[in-house]
């Protein structure tokens, strides 16, 4: 039960999550008051977020999920519900803790100079979306937080908008994790269709849905869709190019966001779909398969890197990967044997990889360099860094009695098991792979200490004093390395308050975990001393691997997916040039025949359909003298409007069309069109008028003979389709159904006391349109007086 | 009632304002749309002399309302309008498209002074109103 001083803990959620938003909404406005103290701010809205999340651990760590919701769009059956599990609740600890740890760092981290709502409102953005993906109880909601997660992510990326390199690794994040979040979408929407149910808990309480699912046609690739959607944003597999790019972003950031919560978003649909696909062999060759891929690539490839922060980048993906293989560990009968392992690895890396980009941080921003090759022997001018840096080092690398070795442990042993059941040849191979990541990991991770500050003084590359960093900095760096010595050394609190729950949350079912530093001479144990003697001696040859990597890199430079990446994207690029060239010409007479062109094509096509002859045969010209008269006066006027040179001649013409079409409606029996026509035409020839005194005739355009003939040829063809629409409809097609009209004629008198039918209509039966007529007056009036107005201002 | 002279005249009326529309001088393209609404116009106006023969303005005789009008709006045979059955006998053009019409005058009265006060301006910035040379505005 829930103490009395506890909040609700559905309210405490929703806060948790929406308190970031609006806080973002409101940072601009209050950094005008504090200034740089914006900073302090935004921390405070993330511990206020921890201290809610923090509401719920009681409830949720007996072992009671917490699941309520708020109608939100009733019709596509979706609501704005909130299932907190231990799982949700141990990534929302996270993103919630190392935020308020990024966000005081960044006071220091961040040059004032900098444009500091901007940054602090899209860190709160961010932080608001990963709370509210990891308590989404349906699938939607989870989508949206999730895009939403990816969209902050660009923002972040490219905060430093003037680097080129900074937009390209944005856009290339953007791309892959937004892309692979359609990919998701589509595997929800087929989930939905499997299942009948976007809600999340139904799905997971009930075993015959589960079981229904798992024997489906669509079962596969639903599961794929949804794998490649984790995988582009954990940076798995062929996905895992653009963390690297992702460096580009202030240190924090990528501390923040691309080591400890957003890349673990994939990582958390996995285990958060764990229970619905797992125990199937699709699940361990997919999840399994990737994550052993990606481990060891992402952990060889990191060798070759010399910016620290790109070897943090591969080895967040490598350890992501970790992941990965351990929630893919499954069998029928023991569907989730490395869940628990995983889960615990999870928190231990948001941990010391957030500790570690914090020290490359601490390292760049008092050096200038991020360069390896330029760092080393700093050891003594930065002591506290140093042994911060170590710790969280050997944590990574797996050392006791730090938090990485005791989940490396349940890596190793949980590889064992999985190599147990498959038998055969993987009794070896699976726990040698195991081993072999962790002698990557062991690598690598030594030679960030090594390369930073141990070794020789690069003197010519260094600042002449190398200060240690302020203690805003120094204090969340050193406080991430205390909590991986405390959860290393007594594990049981983490366990029991965090790591039981979100097991429990992913298997749903009551675990019993028991983790200790000390277990005895296992094999698991061994497998770890032979990853510290294979580490030391691959670490020995480090420099020569790296080289080798270089040289066959220069030698294949296609075998690469960011290769693979670049031709894509610069081939899209150059498609849509030409596509947008081939459509945009920019010349409007190209735009104009090729409308011409349709109205004719599709003009034509229906006459030829309902009619077999194109000219009807019952034409009649039985027609009084005096219309005769007119009409031929009419083309006789509008082709002197054509051909006159001189405007005043023209526009002459023009108005006598003009008149003349205001006789013609008379004897069409439509006197008050005449009676306007007379009117418009009457102003319009004197708005005519008024403009050709102030545009004089300077330009008198010549028309070769073949635009002559080809615009002749156009306007022949416009002409022959209207002729051909009009003759076949007044004679051919017959009305399917009756005019609008009768209603109007017998409706005018009784209804709205009107003689004048089309007056009726106008006024009141359609007194809409007229309204919008009255609208498109005015606003070219306010438009003729702005241009007018405009005028001023340039002279 | 069909009227194959008028009908030709529309058609001569949009084929010398689509030849006009093709032009460079900006004055002779507004000049081109002026008698493309005309044909327009024209065109909407004389499908409504099909049906009756009186101009449609009610004079003296009271109209018997709704005798024999079925309305309906049965989407599956495609049908949206009241159906009017045979017998009720129309005796004045249609209304419908003189209202339509005077509403497009009107608009198009609008949209020429807009225009003409655009192409003002046109020539003040650019000292031009030939279309080819206005590439600034191409971006």
């Amino acid at each position: 039960m829930q103490s009395r001083k506890d909040m609700d803990p559905f309210n405490a959620i929703i806060l948790a999550i929406f308190f970031p938003f609006v806080a973002a909404l409101f940072v601009p406005f209050i950094e005008k008051g504090i200034k740089h103290r914006i900073g302090w701010f935004s921390a405070a809205i993330a511990l206020i977020s921890f201290i809610l999340i923090g509401q719920v651990t009681h409830t949720v760590a007996e072992g009671h999920a917490i699941k309520q919701s708020i109608t939100w769009l009733p019709s596509a059956g979706i609501e704005f519900g909130i299932y907190a599990d231990g799982l949700s609740m141990m990534i929302g600890f996270i993103a919630s803790g190392i935020g308020f740890i990024i966000m005081g760092y960044s006071n220091s981290y961040m040059s004032h100079k900098e444009d500091l709502p901007r940054y602090y409102k899209y860190l709160l953005l961010f932080m608001g979306s990963m709370i509210g993906m990891v308590f989404s109880s349906n699938l939607i909601q989870l989508f949206i937080f999730w895009e939403l997660t990816s969209i902050t992510s660009f923002m972040l990326i490219g905060y430093w908008r003037n680097k080129p390199a900074s937009i390209y690794g944005a856009t290339k994040s953007l791309l892959i994790t937004v892309g692979g979040g359609l990919f998701m979408l589509a595997g929800f929407i087929l989930l939905h269709s499997i299942t009948g149910t976007f809600d999340i808990p139904t799905i997971l309480q009930n075993p015959e849905i589960v079981q229904n699912l798992k024997v489906h046609p669509l079962f596969l690739i639903t599961l794929i869709l949804i794998v490649i959607g984790a995988s582009a944003k954990s940076a798995q597999g062929p996905f895992y190019i653009w963390l690297p790019n992702a460096m580009e972003a202030p240190t924090p950031v990528s501390a923040f966001l691309h080591s400890a919560t957003m890349v673990k978003a994939g990582i958390y649909l996995i285990a958060r779909m764990h229970p619905i696909f797992s125990g199937t062999d699709a699940w361990f060759i997919l999840v399994g398969g990737i994550g052993i891929f990606t481990m060891l690539l992402a952990g060889f490839l990191a060798f070759r890197q010399t910016d620290i922060k790109a070897i943090l980048a591969y080895s967040t993906i490598s350890q992501l990967a970790y992941m990965m293989t351990m929630y893919g560990y499954t069998s029928y009968h023991e569907p989730g044997i490395g869940v628990a392992a995983a889960t615990f690895h999870l928190l231990n890396h948001a941990i010391f990889k957030a500790c570690l980009f914090l020290v490359a941080g601490i390292v760049a921003h008092e050096t200038a360099t991020r360069d390896i090759r330029k760092l080393g022997g700093l050891r003594k001018e930065m002591p506290i860094t140093f042994i911060i840096a170590s710790i969280a080092a050997l944590a990574m690398a797996g050392v006791p009695p730090l938090n990485g070795f005791l989940s490396k442990e349940m890596f190793y042993e949980t590889s064992l098991e999985m190599g147990h059941i498959l038998g055969g040849p993987f009794e070896v191979l699976i726990p040698a792979i195991a081993v072999m990541g962790g002698v990557f990991t062991f690598a690598y991770s030594i030679k960030l200490i090594d390369g930073i500050f141990l070794g020789k003084r690069q003197d010519h590359h260094l600042p002449q004093h190398v200060h240690e960093a302020p203690l805003t900095m120094l204090i969340p760096a050193a406080f991430l390395a205390v909590l991986v010595i405390f959860i290393g050394i007594s594990p049981s609190t983490a366990v029991y308050y965090i790591i039981k729950p979100a097991t429990a949350g992913i298997l749903l079912e009551e675990v019993h975990l028991h983790v200790a530093l000390w277990h005895g001479f296992t094999t698991s144990l061994m497998m770890t001393i032979a990853t510290f003697l294979i580490g030391i001696a691959v670490y020995t040859k480090y420099d020569n691997i790296a080289a080798w990597q270089n040289r066959t890199n220069e030698r294949i430079p296609w075998f690469s997916m960011n290769y693979v990446y670049d031709k894509i994207v610069d081939g899209a690029k150059s498609r849509a040039g030409d596509f947008a060239g081939c459509f945009q010409p920019g010349t409007i007479k190209t735009y104009i025949n090729a409308m011409l062109l349709l109205f004719v094509i599709l003009g034509t096509i229906p006459a030829l359909m309902v009619a077999a002859t194109l000219i009807p045969d019952n034409l009649n010209f039985n027609v009084p003298a005096y219309e005769v008269l007119i009409l031929g006066l009419m083309i006789i006027a509008a082709i002197a409007s054509a051909v006159l040179k001189k405007y005043l001649h023209a526009i002459i013409a023009l108005s006598a069309v003009g008149y003349l079409v205001s006789l013609v409606f008379i004897y069409l029996k439509a006197p008050d069109l005449a009676m306007t026509q007379i009117l418009v035409e009457t102003l319009t020839t004197i708005i005519f008028l008024l403009v050709i005194v102030r545009v004089p005739q300077i330009f008198r355009e010549k028309i070769s003979r073949t635009t002559m003939a080809k615009d002749l040829v156009i306007a022949s063809a416009v002409s022959l389709t209207v002729l051909i629409l009009l003759l076949n409809a007044t004679h051919e097609i017959v009305y399917p159904l009756e005019s609008l009209s009768y209603y109007f004629v017998e409706k005018s008198l009784p209804l709205a006391g009107g003689h004048n039918i089309v007056n009726v209509i106008i006024v009141d039966f359609r007194g809409y349109d007229t309204l919008g007529e009255i609208s498109v007056l005015c606003l070219a009036a306010l438009g003729t007086y702005n241009l007018i107005s405009s005028r001023g201002d340039k002279q | 009632m069909n009227n194959t002279l008028l009908s030709i005249t529309i058609a001569l009326l949009f084929g010398i304002g689509t030849f006009l529309i093709l032009r460079k001088d900006l004055i002779k393209v507004v000049i081109g749309l002026s008698i493309l609404s005309h044909a327009v116009n024209l065109l909407i106006v004389s499908t409504g002399l099909f049906n009756g023969e009186k101009v449609p303005i009610i004079t003296g005789e009271h109209i018997e309302p709704s005798s024999g009008t079925i309305f309906t709006d049965d989407l599956a045979n495609s049908i949206l309008a009241p159906i009017v059955p045979e017998s009720a006998e129309m005796i004045y053009v249609d209304p419908l498209v003189q209202a339509l019409v005077l509403t497009a005058i009107v608009i198009s009265l609008a949209t020429t002074a807009f225009i003409l006060i655009l192409i003002y301006r046109i020539y003040e910035e650019y000292g031009t109103t030939d279309i080819s040379k206005l590439r600034r505005l191409w971006g």
